[in-house]
């Protein structure tokens, strides 16, 4: 029974801090339009910020600059817009095929900076010598990780109540606008490519957090975290879920994470045993039909956008 | 190669078939936890060992008075699908001890963020970085973690030794872009300058690229003695052919994650007369070539790749220690247990069926034995790591032939002649 | 320095194959498919598969063509996989992308292509293994044109780019010279003036991914000659590739295949830069590099 409680809360955990990710693509996709292909590069700079910000002087690493946590991931979430207004700046106006190889080689260079620029991030080996907040005051590892499932949870609920007062703001208007009809945009007077540098950076920085949160909660981060896999994944929730609306975001998170795991423990239950050496490649034919299937059943996935209305048609009586 | 696979697949059925008429009574079932990527090529024959091991401790009546069965879970060399099917072995399938994984990166996050705080046992066949030693030296595993990885200096040092012997002068080291690849290189760089001979350059070779003629041709410009290769089959095969086609020179030394039948084929016997290999060794060459041919008579081909000596050591020992421990083992029961598999005044035993029946006898007489295995008489030190001592070797028309050996004390005193 | 020059073309010469394939997809289909690499990987195998039937059968075409490491069964098999991969191509748009472009948008069609290539590379490595494999184990040695400055050509490399060089040369007078090849392009530039013109869109589109895998089963043996093939070799192609076509421009063909060049080149000469750790970022800090200059990649159109 506790087991089960401890896998509960550590899937969770898992799924919200990629929530919050899909949340931040959300903001980029499905209210901007644009295409990101690049996501696995904020979430990891907001790890590695986080990580290398936070954790104690080790030899022949940068940092160690032992700040207390919420400060670290402050500066997580700011090395994390950093970046992304330098990319925004450089990419934000090209049509989104091509966007997206763009933003896709700014991860890959991310990658291979963490890779190989061992003063900074410890190369191949990772940031090491972060230790989780309150760890050791804590003491018992389920409590812990029970506390921190409940902060993610909160900072879950507090991105979705952030962006849904954006999108229903002004602001978010201006998006629906720009997206929907450009010229007549900027016939107004409103400049669209500040408008998407300002919403691409603020969906990377809700990136970042997610990455801050899934270092401290790991308490370690590697260039293996950063691979293009991850982007691959996040989309697929998007997609899954539905892109454009939040709680689609949510739902394809938590869905598809399900699915990963699940499909690997179903498999190494109940797949006959001269399958057991395959089910990784198993694995990855379940889940790429799954996502082939979905396209082809619900293609605008499970809850599908639902158009905003910011005043309803009523008039005043 | 599809030969060995079908051996591989038919191997796991008949050892699982065969417990069934297992000849101790074993009416309890203990389940362990593995974690590996067996997705890439090099990790289903990792998987495909742990689990020959599991079958011959089972054929020999159990541990602890149980069959054993090895829950096998992918990594995908991804730390998020590793650390969540780590979590879902300690917590669902209850797992004492878990077997993995290979890549650092993933090795690491487990064990802070599963095994250790659940006090669950981790072995690991292959996770190289020196993080783990010094995290264990700072007390972060509660002596939960082991691995039969000989540290890298062994096999550095002895690759010097290597370029010594031939009198080679200057080198050029190509590494596998990696935690395990970036640590070997940079310590075997320090080791040649160290004994005066040159490193020309020290090229990383990435994971997955289409073409590295760029590299090899840079390699090629440093015009070194030698090369030293840190790198899979995969990449391996790939660099060396394109290497030994542009009238690269036959002198290398390569680690042991070349020893590989795979390797030795598609590079041929005609280039690899001036190709001495480093790894770490069984003081007796009866143990080492023991392996091998157990592991030819069960899966129908040689060893080939790397990791997989290592990975059966730490199956196997990893399940002694349960035996010595008694049913009913927590985790650290478990650790604490391996002391009494690798007490060098131990009772000597083989590294198989027969040897774990031999040990158990031992156990229960309340003494200890001394494990020699596939890659050794492995000894843990306070941190998990193993020394071990070291053999060159070179391919042969029908395997490997050790050159030689180096003991333990010879190991040592080399590399601090080094230093 | 002029080594790395001849290395570039010839990497080059493979992903201009590639990017052609795919940039006739992708401007037709309006979808980036990201599973086009994979039919590289198809042609690759289905090559060895026939190259072992016939080698098998006809003892007498193991002969090699000196002095390439090339044999009379794998000529044949080469043409063989490419009539099969090409098929292959219209198979998988019909069993997978055409039901989704009759239902879902841009984006679900490029997922679906993520979706199939993950398939394609899993079936391949359950059916041959995950470990790489060649054509043939013998290592040809370079010629030795000079040793200063450092030049050596292989003979394979020669053949390969020849080969590309001619293929390439085939699909321009088609598409300059016949009434199939206007067709082609009047589809790609106004689909409905084409069917008003009686060009048949379902036959084009077949035509555009039986040419497309065409290619792409000769670039994956070219590069299987020279390099060899694993079941990954599809995704570590797609993204150079990807990077050729976005060079070039979406939709030009003449984009694709000089995009193929500059990226293979840049590849190449990028070990001079930056430490080799860094090679993998450097096709796409080119792309950065030529979309902030052009955004439309070197020959592409705004399009509407």
């Amino acid at each position: 029974m506790m087991g089960v409680l401890s896998y509960v809360v550590f899937f969770t955990t898992v799924a919200s801090i990629l929530a919050i990710a899909t949340l931040g693509l959300n903001l980029h996709w499905g209210n901007t339009g644009l295409f990101n292909g690049g996501v696995v590069a904020f979430f990891g700079a907001g790890a590695y910020a986080t990580l290398i910000l936070g954790a104690a002087p080790q030899p022949g690493q940068m940092g160690g600059f032992a700040l207390v946590w919420p400060l670290a991931l402050m500066g997580g979430l700011g090395v994390a817009g950093l970046m992304a207004w330098a990319v925004g700046v450089l990419t934000l106006r090209l049509r989104h095929d091509y966007l997206a190889i763009a933003t896709f080689g700014a991860a890959v260079a991310f990658e291979n900076l963490v890779r190989n620029a061992q003063w900074l991030s410890g190369g191949a080996q990772g940031v090491r010598g972060f230790s989780r907040p309150l760890y050791a005051a804590v003491g018992d590892p389920l409590l812990w990780n029970t506390g921190f499932l409940v902060l993610t949870l909160s900072l879950l609920a507090a991105v979705y109540l952030f962006l849904r007062r954006l999108v229903r703001s002004p602001f978010g208007r201006l998006l629906r606008a720009i997206r929907e009809d450009e010229t007549a945009a900027r016939s107004l007077g409103k400049r669209p490519s500040r408008v998407r540098l300002a919403a691409f950076v603020t969906g990377a920085v809700i990136m970042g957090l997610a990455g801050g949160l899934y270092g401290t909660f790991y308490a370690f981060v590697s260039p293996q975290d950063v691979l293009p896999v991850l982007t691959f994944q996040i989309w697929a929730m998007l997609i899954v879920g539905g892109a454009g609306n939040m709680r689609g975001a949510v739902l394809g998170a938590f869905l598809i994470w399900a699915a990963w795991t699940a499909s690997g423990f179903l498999l190494s239950r109940f797949a006959p045993v001269e399958w057991q050496l395959y089910t990784g490649s198993i694995q990855f034919i379940l889940i790429g039909s799954v996502i082939v299937g979905m396209l082809l059943w619900r293609p605008q996935g499970l809850i599908p956008e639902r158009l905003v209305v910011s005043q309803s048609g009523r008039t005043p009586t | 190669m599809a030969r060995m696979n079908r051996g591989m697949a038919a191997a796991l059925a008949l050892g699982l078939a065969g417990m069934g008429s297992a000849a101790a009574a074993q009416d309890c079932t203990t389940r362990i936890g593995a974690v590996f990527p067996t997705s890439v090529d090099w990790g289903q024959p990792i998987a495909a060992t742990a689990q020959w091991v599991v079958d011959q401790v089972n054929e020999a009546g159990g541990a602890a008075g149980c069959r054993i069965q090895m829950v096998l879970r992918d990594d995908q060399l991804d730390p998020r699908v590793g650390v969540d099917a780590a979590r879902a072995l300690v917590d669902l399938e209850g797992v004492q001890l878990l077997l993995g994984t290979v890549a650092s990166g993933i090795s690491m996050p487990i064990l802070t963020s599963v095994t250790v705080p659940a006090g669950v046992m981790q072995m690991s066949c292959c996770s190289s970085a020196t993080s783990f030693t010094r995290l264990a030296e700072e007390g972060g595993t509660n002596g939960l973690w082991f691995r039969t990885f000989a540290t890298t200096g062994v096999q550095a040092a002895v690759g010097v030794k290597v370029a010594q012997d031939q009198g080679w002068e200057s080198v050029t080291i190509l590494y596998k872009n990696d935690d395990w690849g970036q640590d070997i290189g940079r310590i075997i760089a320090g080791y040649f300058r160290a004994a005066g001979i040159e490193v020309k350059a020290q090229v990383a070779i990435n994971d997955g690229q289409p073409s590295y003629r760029a590299e090899v041709v840079q390699a090629l410009g440093s015009q070194p003695d030698a090369l030293y290769l840190a790198l899979y089959p995969l990449e391996g095969t790939a660099v060396v052919r394109e290497w030994l086609s542009l009238g690269g020179t036959q002198n290398m030394i390569v680690a042991n994650s070349l020893k590989s039948e795979e390797f030795r084929s598609n590079v041929g016997m005609q280039f690899l007369g001036s190709t001495f290999g480093t790894d770490t060794a069984s003081p007796r060459a009866d143990s080492a070539d023991a392996f091998v041919d157990r592991y030819r008579a069960r899966f129908g081909a040689d060893p080939s790749g790397p990791g997989l000596a290592n990975s059966y050591d730490a199956a196997m020992i990893a399940l002694l220690a349960m035996e010595a421990a008694g049913p009913g083992a927590r985790g650290a029961d478990i650790a604490a247990a391996v002391a009494r598999v690798t007490d060098p005044d131990g009772t000597p035993i083989t590294a198989d069926g027969e040897g774990f029946a031999a040990a158990r006898e031992v156990f229960a007489a309340g003494g200890s034995v001394m494990y020699q295995g596939a890659t050794g008489n492995v000894r843990f030190d306070a941190n998990g790591d193993v020394s071990a001592p070291a053999v060159i070797w070179a391919f042969a028309e029908d395997g490997i032939a050790e050159l030689e050996y180096l003991a333990l004390e010879e190991v040592d005193a080399f590399i601090a002649a080094l230093n | 320095m002029l080594q790395s020059f001849v290395d570039g073309l010839l990497v080059g010469s493979i992903l201009s194959l590639g990017a052609i394939g795919l940039t006739m997809v992708m401007h037709m289909l309006r979808f980036a498919n990201f599973s086009h690499a994979e039919l590289l990987s198809i042609g690759a195998y289905a090559a060895l598969v026939f190259d072992g039937l016939f080698a098998a059968l006809a003892p007498v075409l193991t002969v090699k063509l000196a002095p390439l490491s090339v044999t009379a069964a794998l000529a044949l098999a080469f043409l063989v996989s490419m009539g099969v991969t090409a098929v292959s191509a219209v198979a998988i748009d019909r069993l997978v992308f055409r039901r989704i472009r009759a239902r879902g948008e841009e984006l679900s069609m490029v997922f679906a292509s993520f979706g199939v290539a993950l398939i394609v590379r899993s079936v391949i490595g359950l059916t041959f293994g995950l470990h790489p494999q060649l054509y043939s184990r013998e290592i040809v040695f370079a010629i030795v044109v000079s040793r200063d400055p450092l030049l050596l050509i292989k003979p394979d490399q020669v053949a390969v780019l020849v080969a590309a060089v001619a293929i390439m040369g085939v699909l321009h007078l088609v598409l300059s010279r016949t009434t199939f090849g206007f067709a082609l392009r009047a589809v790609a530039e106004n689909p409905q003036l084409a069917q008003v013109n009686g060009v048949n869109l379902r036959r084009m589109i077949a035509s555009v991914w039986l040419i497309g895998g065409a290619l792409a089963a000769a670039a994956g043996v070219f590069y299987a000659i020279n390099n060899q093939m694993s079941p990954v070799m599809g995704r570590d192609l797609v993204l150079p590739i990807f990077a050729a076509t976005i060079v070039g421009g979406i939709g030009s063909i003449y984009g694709a295949l000089l995009g193929g060049f500059v990226v293979g080149l840049a590849s190449s000469f990028a070990l001079m830069l930056l430490p080799s750790g860094y090679s993998p970022a450097v096709p796409f800090l080119i792309i950065i590099a030529v979309l902030v200059l052009r955004p439309h990649g070197l020959f592409g159109e705004a399009r509407a």
